[in-house]
């Protein structure tokens, strides 16, 4: 199955990624809001997230993960979208957004505009 | 609205008042945005002989149409404003994210205007427009005052989207090498913004929204997107150089051709430690950051260990290096490491503040002053006391009050004029006129001083990405000048940045915009927006009195010539390649615009 592996070494920040999500899913429209992959930025990192399911209550697992000594709020990578993370709801319909998996193949389009390997499709 | 959002937002400052204004269709397609229709509104506006720092003066954000759509490099936003330094109009390019979110948060261009009555923060977020009261935020660094106001907002999730413009302590003092800072550390690049905002008791601005921006032919332009991209893969210069080590690489090409400066433009045989990408890579760990929708990424974060500056920081790009670095004397890549955070963190411009501190220590090596006079050991090539200069500037004690005037004045204070290497009060960004011809030109007869973003002559004087031009030829040259002005301005009006012209071609751009905003543009209709915005700028600058007497180039480049290695004996022959710049302009003998060229570029003399 193909899926989309994330490095987050590699990932500028440049949000490229949200915008290509965006003109993909909703016609002619840019607006990082509306997609379906945001990009967290945490200390001096930047974390792509590709949205999961919305789940109507906030979990009680929070936890710090460590990565590279660093400590970082587990929500911040977190695919799901709940109420108290506010991310991945339609900007102008408030519906909860989750990704699909778009795009003509080989790429979807977040992963064809990430033009550093921090989004990358492989098979496994 | 294709591109635009079509609203412009109206603060006064001295009522605490706003307004919501619809941006005129006809002046959008005469100055598309960005910096063109910021100089516009701006020369309509504000009267050319207005105080800088008065109430009566404006400060314009305006990012142009293309900025937010996800067209390539489509992130930057312009500053304008009348500059406190020169005098002249200033349009200084800001990059990173700001431009972007200030069209997400509902504005093509926000108008600052008046002057609060105690410090101010200007937050739009989410369709809120405040003014926040900064009286606590006064006095603190960029940063500090960026991590303050996020966590004012008490909720981690909107801070992480929000994004902010701020004065650091220069700025508030009204230093006239001050500049505005961005996104954390991204300096806009040009002095004599920064205190105007500070006069306007303005602290930062904040900017969130979630407005969706439309692009007229979806389909096609995320080909052209495609395209480019790839374009910009195949290139080296933009594929690996800029993604690798940012503007820094450009030091190890310059600085064997005598076009990066050392010692105040004295070019004098000094023996350096090797400063190229490898020196880099080694003082540096390197991390590669983007700004809005750029697949370059060559802005280069680090962590900073030296016992003045600690902690995350920006790796020095080539202004830092020539500026704060080689013009001083100083090679050692850790200290003008620290140098250009000291400026991002006290909100000063690097070019004006390594322009000026390469004065003053001309002027002890002239022995026109002394060490114990000017109470720091100034002198080429001490690390310590240029990191101490520039600790001192920001808080104005003792005698780096004088320095936080900019190079010009410092010089003349000491009647020296001579050792001011700069155009009409701005310093020199470092490349030596002499060594690169065509920027020499460009350097002279740039509207807001001599900035090299403003006319990118070098791509091909150096680089000959278009053209394999020779650096030391005058040949072609006013016409190279012309064309590099006019592209700059139609790109900064537009909103893209400028360094892709590296990797793309000019015309690459050209169905982007179209199948961005629905036009049907050619390349020479855009250049010619090019060349109405260009003497836009000018005109205003002969209405405040700064006309082609002030074209000129310090002295030592037209006089003395470089002294050794290569380029040895050259000087600049601007002087020579004026007139017939001027004539392809369509100005007079005396650098204003003909009557006759207002008139084909639709632009009233009023
Ligand atoms: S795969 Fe498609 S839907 Fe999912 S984040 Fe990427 S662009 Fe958006
Ligand atoms: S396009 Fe790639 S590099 Fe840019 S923000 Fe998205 S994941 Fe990161």
């Amino acid at each position: 199955m193909p899926r989309i592996k994330v490095d987050h070494a590699k990932c500028t920040g440049c949000r490229h990624c949200e915008i290509a999500c965006s003109l993909n899913h909703v016609a002619n429209t840019a607006n990082p809001r509306r997609a379906r992959i945001r990009i967290m930025k945490d200390e001096n990192r930047y974390y792509p997230v590709l949205s999961g399911p919305f789940v109507d209550a906030a979990c009680t697992s929070k936890q710090l993960i460590e990565i590279g000594g660093h400590k970082y709020d587990m929500c911040a990578f977190c695919r799901a979208s709940c109420p108290e993370k506010p991310y991945f709801i339609e900007a102008e319909t408030g519906i909860p957004l989750k990704c699909d998996f778009c795009g003509i193949p080989p790429a979807p389009s977040c992963v064809r505009w990430c033009n550093t390997g921090a989004l990358e499709l492989v098979e496994d | 609205m294709n591109g635009w959002v079509g609203r412009c937002l109206r603060v006064n400052l001295t009522e605490g008042k706003h307004s919501i204004e619809e941006l005129v269709p006809e002046s959008r397609e005469k100055f598309l945005g960005g910096r063109g229709l910021g100089v516009k509104v701006y020369a309509d506006e504000v009267p050319p002989q207005t105080d800088p720092l008065s109430p009566d003066n404006k400060l314009i954000f305006s990012s142009g149409p293309l900025v937010g759509t996800g067209a390539v490099t489509g992130a930057s936003c312009n500053v304008v404003t009348k500059s406190s330094l020169s005098g002249t109009i200033a349009c200084a390019k800001m990059r990173g994210h700001f431009g972007a979110e200030m069209k997400y948060a509902g504005f093509d261009m926000i108008i600052v205007e008046g002057k609060a009555e105690s410090p101010v923060i200007l937050s739009i977020m989410d369709d809120k427009i405040r003014l926040v009261s900064a009286l606590e935020y006064w006095g603190r660094s960029t940063s500090e005052t960026e991590d303050r106001f996020k966590a004012s907002l008490g909720d981690q999730w909107t801070a992480r989207e929000t994004f902010l413009a701020t004065i650091g302590p220069a700025g508030e003092r009204l230093l006239p090498i001050a500049n505005i800072v961005n996104d954390r550390f991204l300096s806009v690049g040009g002095a004599g913004i920064g205190a105007v905002m500070g006069s306007k008791n303005l602290k930062a601005v904040a900017v969130k929204g979630q407005h969706s921006l439309e692009v007229s032919d979806g389909n096609r332009f995320v080909q052209v997107v495609n395209t480019m991209i790839n374009k910009l893969n195949s290139s080296p210069l933009t594929s690996q150089s800029m993604t690798q080590w940012g503007t820094a690489f450009l030091v190890g090409l310059c600085y064997p051709k005598k076009i990066l400066p050392n010692n105040n433009f004295l070019q004098a045989s000094v023996s350096l430690k090797n400063l190229g990408t490898d020196a880099l890579e080694s003082a540096f760990a390197l991390r590669s950051r983007g700004c809005f929708a750029c697949p370059v990424a060559c802005i280069k974060k680090t962590e900073m260990k030296h016992h003045i500056y600690e902690g995350k920081g920006m790796v020095p790009t080539y202004l830092a290096i020539g500026s704060l670095g080689l013009n001083c004397g100083i090679s050692d890549l850790s200290t003008i490491g620290t140098a250009s955070m000291l400026c991002a963190e006290a909100g000063l411009d690097p070019v004006a503040a390594g322009g000026t501190l390469a004065t003053a220590m001309e002027l002890v090596e002239k022995k026109v002053t002394t060490k114990d006079e000017l109470k720091i050991d100034l002198q080429f090539g001490n690390d310590n006391s240029l990191l101490e200069a520039l600790q001192l500037i920001s808080t104005k004690k003792g005698h780096a009050k004088r320095m936080g005037q900019g190079a010009k004045a410092l010089a003349e204070s000491f009647e020296r004029p001579d050792l001011f290497m700069g155009v009409k009060g701005m310093s020199m960004a470092p490349f030596d006129p002499r060594a690169i011809q065509g920027m020499g030109l460009h350097f002279a007869t740039c509207n807001y001083g001599p900035h090299h973003l403003y006319g990118y002559t070098f791509i091909d004087e150096l680089l000959g990405v278009n053209e394999n031009l020779d650096p030391l030829t005058t040949e072609g040259k006013p016409a190279l000048v012309k064309l590099y002005q006019d592209t700059t301005a139609v790109m900064d009006s537009l909103g893209l940045c400028n360094w892709p012209l590296m990797g793309l071609k000019f015309k690459n751009f050209v169905p982007l915009i179209n199948s961005c905003l629905g036009t049907n543009y050619t390349a020479d209709d855009l250049l010619s927006i090019g060349e109405r915005v260009w003497n836009a700028e000018r005109l205003f600058n002969v209405k405040a009195g700064i006309d082609g007497s002030h074209d000129k180039l310090p002295a030592r480049f037209t006089e003395e010539p470089i002294s050794c290695g290569n380029g040895e004996g050259q000087v600049s022959m601007v002087n020579e390649m004026l007139p017939e710049y001027y004539s392809l302009r369509g100005w007079s003998g005396q650098g204003v615009p003909l009557a006759e060229t207002l008139k084909t570029l639709e632009l009233e003399d009023s």
